[in-house]
């Protein structure tokens, strides 16, 4: 919203000393967003009122005319391409130092003395799209300059800005600063915060009574009182559709509103002072039977045509409302006029409407249709009411002023059904320091809420404070509300920062840590690289996986239809990020931390009245690895899980939980049907150790194969208690050592091996496997395996016997339990 | 005659020995040197020691305590002369020995990189749990209750404008057919788990909850579908706006260095009452206005407030005993600002020569 600075000044008088910038800069602190504050001279500097004196045809140009300019102390020489230039006519000159736009495109740039097709010139002869006034001056092409002959008792050489009056300051406001605020969409509710801020007095918003006429009667019918809380109307004969005087057009131009005529001119200056949108029928258009002019608000029929003032036709349907006359649909409630009983230039009477339209039906109907409007950005705050009655009374006052033969016609039609809640809203006055922190006086506390218009009542430490009408649709209706607006115009920059004071308490819940720990260990300890990837997968992907579009869970609306799913794993995308990166090195290590999503497992709760849970959402690290020409990437995978969780359970030393490995009974579809183990903690799977499928990676155009390990951080942050270690005492007796190489079927797994060697002898203290082979020497599905045995006694050294002993021991074990044989 | 044997053999040997260990140069030569006086079968020192056994009482008497000195004094000369041959090889050997300290380690092993917003946000979650807050995690996947109506973004509130939901298909039938707030969404924000976190913890809260969020909007340089935030909330019996500034003045500090100012400007958020932006003075030109905060001097970096009345209600909390502020920043901008980080999608991209820089 553009907000004059002179126009404010006609409701709060400022001393010198405010500055437009401090009431940018104070509004800003505790009101909107100001983008900026623009001098309207500023930007013409240098350009100046020009009589071009002769225009005569370029010798070497066919379109150019070399001019001569009398600028006052100088007479310049311009050549100028301007369709429109004569002899005689008053033109604004950009002089050499000047900042013009080229064709209005661009950024400004600053005017050079410059030779033409061989001929000097001197300066430019302006269009107005290239001094940023195409808005005051619209130019029917793009080579018409701009001609400000109507001007004629200006003498040349004066600057344009003085020429026009553009002496104003525009604040730019950020609209989106505003959608709680529906009471500053006009100068005077603007004009009401500057008052507060700066402790002026605010002047109050005048407007006569209304003579009531008696030649027409109108008739108003509001379908669905919801539509439509208020409704007024009254009709004016005499009315004259010429150009509005230049000092209305001036203060519309100085909002961005172009001047149309004085009707149409009025309503909108109506709406950018107060706020309150209007429209202007013209009432020859209306169904009009015995003198009764009928009205009727009401919701579009589904299908229903409706052609709009800006020229062009939309469908409506049941959700948009409209108002209709003699049955035909004359505008879109509070979005925009239509083509038909709008006001033209042969207008003489019309009916003028300040209504007040549902909210979310004006939102609605406007987005829906993408046509926002000064009108229905307005309406969508909900409005007070009660403006439409000063705005009616304001825009007859100045019809009556402006077009001279204007008189009143009918009685004031005034539909209305709303309740404002005013309050009291009770609040204690320490409240106020209890909220704020610290202590504002009452004086101060009552000084702000009477300046903004609130009625302030104490009794003892009691407020009872009644809210204005223009506050009051739902923008203030609970203590805090008071709050804010006591805390904001008191100013936040007075309040000071203060740390609030806190028991000792340490914090229970980090499951982050874990992440943190793990991440830190891959990334430093083995080169993992972390990447962060989007939660939305493409078909594609799917596909390539092996697995079912059905299983995932979809969007309703995807930014792009290549990505709909929402992922069920990381490693698609991992798998991806591989491809994508494997001209960067043959080696490359990759992990990512985030959520997978899985609709057929129990999530979270959803809250609300009916209940119900989410879908699981687990948080997962996965970590991929691949070398190429390397073929044993789930030995690197199996690294990556011993540097993440430490050593599986048996093994000595601090782990992250007591985890295990054991085979996967059925492998999905990208897994390696033989290279796949889960990782089990107490009974739970917490994670995957794995090769993708070679058939898979050559689908994600990986050469090689992928190693992948997954761990379920979620599963893992509730089994987080530590391994717990317990320390045995160190034997002082000297340990003996026994290397066994052992033959046996391929399916027997390390794992009982280790567990049946392990659980053999007392005397042995730690089984260590160091070597697995297999050639073609061998029976076909064996393999060899070699271990280390470390033995030891607690109380005695172990003589060659002993250890002997429980080596064979150990073979005869293995031999009865698995079938495995000693080998030489 | 014995006598004087002995006698004549230890003279000699005490002048030949240092004669002979004086032109010994090597470790070998010392050990030689070694057998041929002291070797337990013929050394010259050990057979003149077999010889006393054949003196009488008296001569033992007098050539023993001789004897031992010499075999002692011969064994001093070699330790001493080997400990010597020792360090000059020693000296010898690390005169050759040079190592290239500044060489990284070979063969070449990948060297890892952790994901710059990682970085940050742990950073973060290091500073908020050093003062007592409880970082939280919440789903992605989220009802429309908790995204929009428990934080009073009731249905139809132009709020929901601002936010471009995306939603999940309603195919699924029960599982997301849900209508109402029922309906599954991608939260649009991090202020979802403020009930969750309520509803749980209960109150006096501290939390929290850094996450990824997503708005349905087209991408470019400056505009991610996918992006992550952190919301904090602090509620207790007596928490002020004041509480507010401070603890948002000391993450800004945190971030920007301890001369980092902050102030509130009125901004309304559907969740908070009052609200406020918090914006911090720009870091790089500490206010005076440059490239990065637009010449304005300052950056919005906080959305933040006193938690709605409604908002404790539906995270069953008496907005009568309790009150607090809540505050949110877009992590995402936070890592782009910090690094340099001109262009958003770098961060998703998986792009290791834009990864391998951190």
């Amino acid at each position: 919203m553009r907000l004059s600075f002179q126009w404010l000044k006609t409701y709060v008088k400022l001393p010198p000393s405010v500055t437009p910038e401090k009431v940018a800069e104070i509004l800003k602190l505790s009101t909107v967003e100001v983008e900026g504050a623009e001098h309207q001279g500023e930007a013409l500097e240098n350009i100046v009122i020009g009589r071009v004196l002769k225009a005569e045809k370029h010798s070497n140009a066919d379109k150019l005319l070399v001019c001569a300019v009398d600028t006052g102390k100088e007479m310049l020489q311009i050549v100028c391409g301007g369709t429109n230039v004569r002899a005689g006519m008053l033109v604004a000159v950009a002089k050499i130092g000047a900042s013009v736009r080229w064709h209005g495109e661009g950024e400004f740039v600053e005017m050079k003395l410059v030779s033409l097709r061989g001929v000097e010139s001197r300066g430019m002869i302006c269009a107005s799209n290239e001094v940023g006034l195409a808005d005051m001056f619209p130019s029917k092409n793009e080579r018409e300059i701009m001609d400000v002959s109507h001007l004629s008792g200006v003498r040349p050489g004066t600057p344009l800005a003085e020429a026009l009056g553009l002496d104003d300051v525009i604040f730019d406001i950020d609209n989106k600063s505003l959608t709680n605020r529906p009471d500053l969409w006009g100068h005077y509710g603007m004009a009401r915060e500057v008052a507060a801020l700066f402790r002026r007095p605010l002047a109050a918003y005048k407007t006569s009574p209304i003579r009531l006429g008696k030649e027409r009667r109108l008739k108003v019918d509001i379908a669905r009182a919801e539509d439509c809380s208020r409704y007024m109307a009254v009709a004016v004969e005499g009315v004259t559709t010429t150009p509005s005087p230049s000092w209305m057009q001036k203060r519309l131009l100085s909002a961005g509103v172009r001047p149309i005529n004085t009707i149409v001119d009025i309503a909108n200056y109506v709406m950018l002072d107060i706020g309150e949108p209007m429209h202007a029928f013209d009432a020859v258009r209306l169904s009009e039977k015995n003198g009764t002019i009928a009205i009727e608000v009401r919701r579009a029929k589904n299908g229903e045509a409706f052609h709009a003032l800006d020229g062009r036709r939309y469908d409506l349907n049941g959700d948009d409302i409209v108002i209709v006359s003699g049955g035909r649909v004359l505008a879109l409630a509070g979005v925009m006029g239509g083509q038909e009983g709008s006001v033209s230039p042969s207008t003489t009477s019309i009916v003028f409407e300040a209504a007040n339209f549902h909210p979310s039906f004006v939102r609605r109907t406007s987005t829906r249709l993408g046509l926002r409007t000064e009108s229905s950005a307005r309406f969508e705050k909900s409005l007070d009411p009660n403006l439409c009655e000063s705005a009616l009374r304001k825009a007859v006052e100045l019809t009556l002023e402006l077009c001279p033969g204007a008189r009143v016609a009918s009685a004031i039609a005034d539909k209305k059904h709303f309740r404002l809640n005013q309050g009291p809203i009770r609040i204690p006055v320490s409240e106020m320091t209890r909220k704020i922190g610290v202590e504002i006086p009452y004086k101060e506390i009552n000084r702000i809420l009477t300046d903004l218009g609130f009625s302030v009542k104490k009794t003892g430490e009691m407020l009872a404070i009644g809210v204005p009408t223009w506050r009051a649709m739902k923008d203030i209706s609970i203590p805090e509300d008071i709050v804010e607006e006591v805390a904001r115009i008191y100013g936040y920059h007075h309040i000071p920062a203060q740390l609030p004071v806190f028991p000792i308490v340490p914090p229970a819940h980090r499951s982050g840590r874990l992440e943190q720990r793990i991440t830190d260990a891959l990334v430093r300890g083995l080169g993992y690289t972390e990447v962060q990837t989007y939660s939305f997968v493409s078909p594609v992907q799917v596909r390539h996986l092996g697995e079912k579009e059905d299983a995932y869970l979809e969007l309703e609306n995807p930014l792009s239809k290549d990505r709909p799913f929402l992922r069920r794993n990381l490693v698609g995308n991992l798998l991806e990020c591989l491809a994508k990166n494997r001209d960067f090195s043959d080696e490359l290590r990759l992990l990512e931390i985030g959520k997978v999503y899985r609709k057929e497992e129990k999530g979270e709760e959803m809250g609300g009245k009916n209940g119900g849970v989410l879908p699981r959402q687990d948080t997962w690290i996965t970590a991929v690895c691949m070398r190429r020409g390397n073929d044993s990437m789930l030995e690197m995978a199996k690294r990556a899980l011993v540097t993440a969780l430490g050593p599986p359970a048996g093994e000595a030393g601090a782990a992250v939980c007591e985890y295990r490995v054991r085979v996967v009974a059925k492998p999905l579809p990208w897994q390696h049907p033989g290279k796949t183990g889960e990782i089990v903690v107490g009974g739970q799977v917490v994670g995957f150790l794995s090769e993708a499928h070679p058939k898979v990676s050559r689908a994600f155009d990986i050469s090689g194969r992928v190693g992948v390990l997954e761990l379920n951080m979620s599963a893992l942050a509730s089994l987080a208690a530590e391994a717990l270690v317990f320390y045995k005492p160190v034997s002082v007796f000297p340990a003996v050592s026994r290397d066994i190489a052992i033959l046996a079927d391929q399916g027997v797994l390390h794992a009982n091996f280790f567990d049946a060697i392990a659980g053999s002898d007392p005397l042995i203290h730690k089984v260590e496997l160091f070597d697995v082979y297999q050639d073609d020497t061998m029976e076909a599905g064996k393999r060899s395996l070699a271990y280390r045995l470390t033995l030891q006694s607690k109380d005695h050294t172990l003589t060659a016997e002993e250890a002997d002993a429980a080596v064979r021991k150990v073979l005869e074990i293995l031999k009865k339990r698995f079938n495995a044989t000693p080998r030489a | 005659m014995m006598d004087m044997q002995i006698e004549i053999s230890i003279g000699k040997i005490r002048k030949e020995f240092p004669v002979e260990l004086a032109r010994v140069e090597s470790v070998e030569a010392a050990e030689v040197l070694r057998v041929k006086y002291l070797g337990r079968k013929a050394g010259l020192v050990t057979n003149l020691m077999g010889e006393l056994g054949g003196l009488s009482v008296e001569e033992r008497k007098k050539w023993g305590p001789a004897s031992n000195d010499l075999k002692r004094f011969i064994e001093n000369a070699l330790a001493e002369k080997e400990r010597a041959l020792e360090s000059q090889s020693f000296e010898k050997d690390l005169a050759r020995e040079r190592a290239d300290v500044t060489a990284p380690p070979l063969p070449p092993s990948p060297v890892g990189h952790r994901h710059p917003e990682s970085m940050v946000r742990e950073d973060l979650e290091d500073l908020f749990a050093s003062m007592g807050f409880l970082v939280l995690d919440g789903p992605e996947i989220e009802s429309d209750y908790y995204n929009f109506e428990a934080v009073n973004i009731p249905a139809d509130h132009p709020a929901r404008d601002m936010q471009d939901t995306f939603y999940l298909s309603a195919k699924d039938g029960s599982a997301s057919g849900g209508k109402g707030s029922n309906r599954w969404l991608m939260r649009t924000h991090t202020s979802s788990v403020q009930v969750r976190a309520m509803k749980i913890h209960g109150a006096p809260l501290r939390a929290i909850v850094p996450g990824r969020v997503f708005r349905n909007e087209a991408t470019d340089a400056r505009h991610e579908h996918t992006f992550s935030q952190l919301e904090g909330v602090v509620i207790d019996r007596n928490i002020t706006i004041a509480h507010l500034k401070g603890v948002i003045e000391t993450v800004a500090r945190h971030l920007y260095g301890g001369k980092t100012e902050v102030r509130l400007r009125p901004k309304f958020y559907p969740f908070v009452e009052p609200g406020v932006n918090g914006e911090v003075s720009c870091f790089l030109c500490s206010g005076k206005g440059c490239r990065v905060c637009k010449g304005a001097g300052w950056l919005e970096v906080f959305g933040a407030g006193m938690v709605h009345p409604n908002v404790l209600r539906a995270g069953s909390v008496d907005p009568k005993k309790y009150q607090g502020f809540a505050f949110g920043f877009g992590l995402t901008r936070l890592v782009m600002l910090k690094y340099g980080i001109e262009d958003v999608r770098l961060l998703q991209g998986g792009d290791m020569r834009f990864l391998s820089q951190f």
